[in-house]
């Protein structure tokens, strides 16, 4: 046991890691990050106010949409059913939708990085990251993928330090989470729609439930996979979900929705849901609230989250002890995370040094920027590419699951050696004015041992000991 | 004085034996390959391989499946989807085996519990730590794995003889600062290790990935990993067990389009890697498998939702193809697995274990006790090879 807290712990434990000089600066850890756990952040809502809304993106989808169906049909004289001309054309469409929005994405991951590499709020940052990535939302899905980013910023930033079941309703309302997970297009198999639809359908396609979002939110967002719930709980949430989705073309295309949300009565299965046990009266809109609060607060949901934040600031391998300390703060102040957030920066296991995380790419990315002050605007594109070649494109995990997050998964031979090559590219976008020995002081600081110190000395040239710094072990860890 | 890479290549042959001292190993020097081709989000197997001799399996997808084009007729029983060409031309050639109704012993159609399944061998998520090939691989002194992925699966895990690959940065790596990150990397007790292996590739062996890299160019990500695949193996000293994987099969909703461009892309991978792979195909075996199948019925959205029983398919020109192995169980509503899905009556492991022995030539006491451990209740699948 080596219990330290002093300024360069908390920058790189609990954050992405100190700017130059931002650790001497710092006098008081504690007070830092106590701040930081209730802080109003007018700075950084104030840094993303810029961007567009959600609501925004999906009036400017439904034009884009509209204007495509126009050209398809004026252009539509070949059906092909070779298959790989269907490809292709899919593909084609693809880039289309991406080259239309092609400078929303750079806004926001401009937005995004700048603000990681300059927050003084490194905690709040992680923290964010951190339910971002528990509410993963992967962009290559067509569907979501103008949302995914919006997502972070609008619904995770300003509720990180709220009660847990908020964030919870917020995330499973964002046209993000709904596109994501197939929740637009399920109804219930009573409803009017699906009714409707039945009676007037030719080819006698069965329309109803979707599962997708009520299993990911029971199995990843609250109870996990061990959390007690049934199929059949799975598919009663799901009743209780329908619904649940965003305006419809028809209305985006008239102009007239106010919210990123709408609730489809005609969608929904009406009638009593029942989820672990537990009757839930037909509420509309309000039926799937409930069983989302209730799920928010359930025991297996507050074992699940202390695991999840402890192996993320802490260990691998959790303390036991420390995440039943964190759970029982959840539940002891009905899901307030921000209690939870002080236990955590309280526990003696988070600042004892036997205990060790890998940091993964984007964060390791983030650190080397912010103590170098590169220009992240200038080396977006390149800075985005080489997240992809080390396995964690941006926000693309490719599964509701989120990037895992452990140092097995991460340091496989291949993948160190791509860090090595990552960080000569890095060390090319330094500054020629910055001591690379300073730099490694400030990133460091009592963490900065003799053999690091001597090589930095010894490198060839600034850009060498800079590539040093960034490959060094003690650079990957915190 | 050893060299540095001939010094790290014994300290890994002396962990492998440690493990193994009592048992019988597997003849070395046999060069039988075999690739591992996982499709993550389960794949629908009743629309890669459709059941046309059951009656019921009309009227369940008849709204997603166009009878006039039904596919590749194998034989009464079973077509093949419209997009596997070159997988129905191996087929004929006797290089195609479809094993029916198969899937990992696990029930709960969690896609990250059944993948964690089926990559340990074992009968449940998180029952070994480590995965099935690795424990292969320990078993085939003189054999090395590769898993051709960013971040390394847990089918590969454990410390055996395994590395990973994915194709490079463009930047040059300078040896200057290799020498001097490979003091610093002494020192780490958790990273030290995969360092060295990854500086040991870097001179040769396994990483001559620009290569790889040119080949692939252009070509989807699954061809271009599978053509990597086929090179890597098809080297004097490569890896005997090779690991692709693939995502994208999730098929909630919009199947038919969805399954249409991917087992097209699947189709084109697998003949990509024959391509790639020519001279060690007649003793090579590709396994392609699913964590489970899909729901008998669609969904409210066209799809088909997480199920149990699904298909696998064998290849290679080692397999006794040209057949359907497994036993179809139905698909009346009281043949069905919770009344949804189609019913598993194949452990996926029998399979493995029959590869394993047949193939790899694996003496089946390292199979049994080390492999695949508390299974002896299950038994081989006969015939493949």
């Amino acid at each position: 046991m080596k219990i330290i807290q002093n300024s360069h712990h908390a920058l790189n434990r609990f954050g992405l890691g100190p700017r130059l000089d931002e650790a001497e600066k710092l006098r008081d850890p504690m007070a830092w990050l106590n701040r930081q756990i209730r802080q109003a952040a007018n700075a950084e809502k104030a840094h993303f106010s810029v961007l567009p809304s959600s609501l925004d993106y999906l009036q400017r989808e439904s034009d884009y949409l509209t204007k495509r169906v126009k050209q398809k049909k004026a252009d539509n004289n070949m059906p092909s059913r070779d298959v790989e001309n269907t490809a292709k054309k899919k593909t084609a469409q693809q880039i289309g939708f991406r080259r239309v929005f092609a400078d929303a994405f750079k806004d926001e991951f401009l937005a995004r990085y700048t603000w990681a590499a300059t927050t003084p709020s490194g905690f709040r940052e992680r923290l964010t990251r951190f339910w971002s990535n528990h509410f993963a939302v992967s962009l290559d899905k067509r569907a979501a993928a103008l949302y995914a980013v919006p997502m972070e910023r609008e619904v995770i930033r300003p509720a990180i330090s709220g009660k847990y079941e908020d964030l919870l309703i917020a995330v499973a309302r964002h046209p993000a989470m709904l596109r994501y997970l197939d929740n637009v297009a399920s109804m219930g198999a009573d409803s009017r729609l699906a009714t409707r639809q039945q009676a007037r359908n030719k080819n006698n396609r069965k329309l109803g439930l979707n599962e997708n979002l009520a299993r990911e939110i029971l199995e990843l967002h609250t109870l996990g996979v061990d959390g007690g719930y049934t199929q059949h709980d799975v598919t009663e949430f799901a009743g209780a979900l329908t619904g649940w989705s965003v305006p419809r073309p028809r209305q985006l295309v008239e102009k007239k929705p106010t919210s990123a949300f709408a609730f489809y009565e005609q969608a929904h299965q009406p009638g009593t849901r029942t989820v672990l046990g537990r009757r839930y009266a037909e509420s509309g809109e309000a039926q799937a609230c409930a069983i989302l609060r209730d799920l928010a607060l359930h025991p297996s949901t507050a074992k699940h989250l202390a695991s999840k934040l402890t192996r993320h600031f802490v260990a691998d391998q959790a303390p036991p002890a420390m995440v039943a300390r964190l759970a029982k703060q959840y539940l002891n102040n009905n899901g307030d995370m921000s209690a939870v957030y002080q236990t955590l920066i309280e526990s003696s296991e988070a600042w004892d040094l036997q205990y060790q995380k890998l940091r993964m790419p984007d964060d390791w990315l983030v650190a080397a920027v912010r103590v170098s002050a590169i220009n992240i605007e200038a080396y977006l594109r390149p800075s985005l590419d080489v997240l992809a070649k080390m396995g964690q494109p941006t926000l693309t995990p490719k599964s509701p699951a989120g990037y895992a997050d452990r140092a097995v998964d991460w340091s496989g031979p291949d993948a160190l050696f791509k860090r090595v090559q990552a960080a000569q590219m890095l060390a090319q976008w330094v500054g020629r004015d910055r001591d690379p020995l300073m730099l490694a002081q400030s990133a460091l600081g009592p963490e900065l041992e003799a053999d690091l110190s001597l090589s930095l000395r010894r490198a060839e040239s600034p850009q060498q000991a800079y590539a040093l710094l960034f490959a060094s072990p003690a650079f990957q860890w915190r | 004085m050893l060299n540095r890479r001939e010094f790290v290549m014994g300290l890994s042959a002396a962990g492998l034996l440690s493990g193994f001292s009592k048992l019988s190993l597997a003849a070395p020097g046999t060069g039988n390959r075999m690739l591992v081709l996982m499709l993550r989000g389960a794949m629908d197997g009743m629309d890669a391989l459709r059941p046309i001799g059951d009656s019921k399996f009309s009227a369940l997808r008849s709204a997603i499946t166009d009878h006039a084009d039904i596919g590749f007729k194998i034989s009464s029983e079973y077509a093949l989807h419209p997009s596997l060409t070159y997988a129905n031309t191996l087929f004929q050639k006797k290089q195609l085996l479809p094993i029916v109704a198969v899937a990992p012993p696990y029930r709960f159609r969690s896609h990250f519990d059944a993948q964690d399944c089926l990559e340990n061998g074992t009968d449940k998520p998180g029952g070994a730590r480590d995965g099935w090939l690795d424990r292969c691989v320990r078993a085939m002194p003189g054999s090395e794995g590769l898993a051709l992925a960013a971040v390394m699966p847990l089918i590969f895990r454990g410390g055996g003889k395994v590395t990973n690959w994915s194709p490079p940065l463009r930047q040059a790596a300078d040896d200057g600062l290799l020498q001097r990150l490979q003091t610093l990397y002494a020192n780490d007790e958790v990273l030290s290790e995969n360092f060295a292996k990854a500086l040991q590739g870097e001179q040769g062996g396994m990483a001559d990935s620009n290569g790889m890299n040119n080949a692939a160019r252009g070509a989807g990500q699954l061809t271009s990993m599978m053509t990597a695949a086929g090179g890597f193996m098809s080297k004097a000293n490569g890896p005997r067990i090779a690991f692709v994987e693939d995502t994208g099969w999730d098929s909630h909703r919009g199947q038919a389009a969805q399954l249409k461009r991917k087992l097209a892309e699947l189709d084109a991978g697998l003949k990509a890697f024959n391509n790639a792979a020519t001279s060690i195909w007649s003793q090579t075996v590709v396994m392609i498998v699913t964590e489970f199948g899909r729901t008998a019925a669609l969904n409210g959205t066209a799809g088909t939702d997480h199920g149990t029983g699904g298909v696998m398919f064998l290849s290679g020109g080692a397999m006794s193809g040209g057949r359907v192995l497994g036993q179809w169980p139905g698909l009346a509503a009281n043949e069905l697995h919770e009344g949804r899905d189609l019913r598993t009556t194949t452990d996926m492991r029998s399979v493995f274990k029959s590869i394993a022995a047949k193939h790899l030539n694996i003496a089946e006491s390292a199979i049994e006790n080390q492999i695949f451990p508390n299974s002896k209740n299950i038994r081989m699948l006969d015939g493949l090879i």
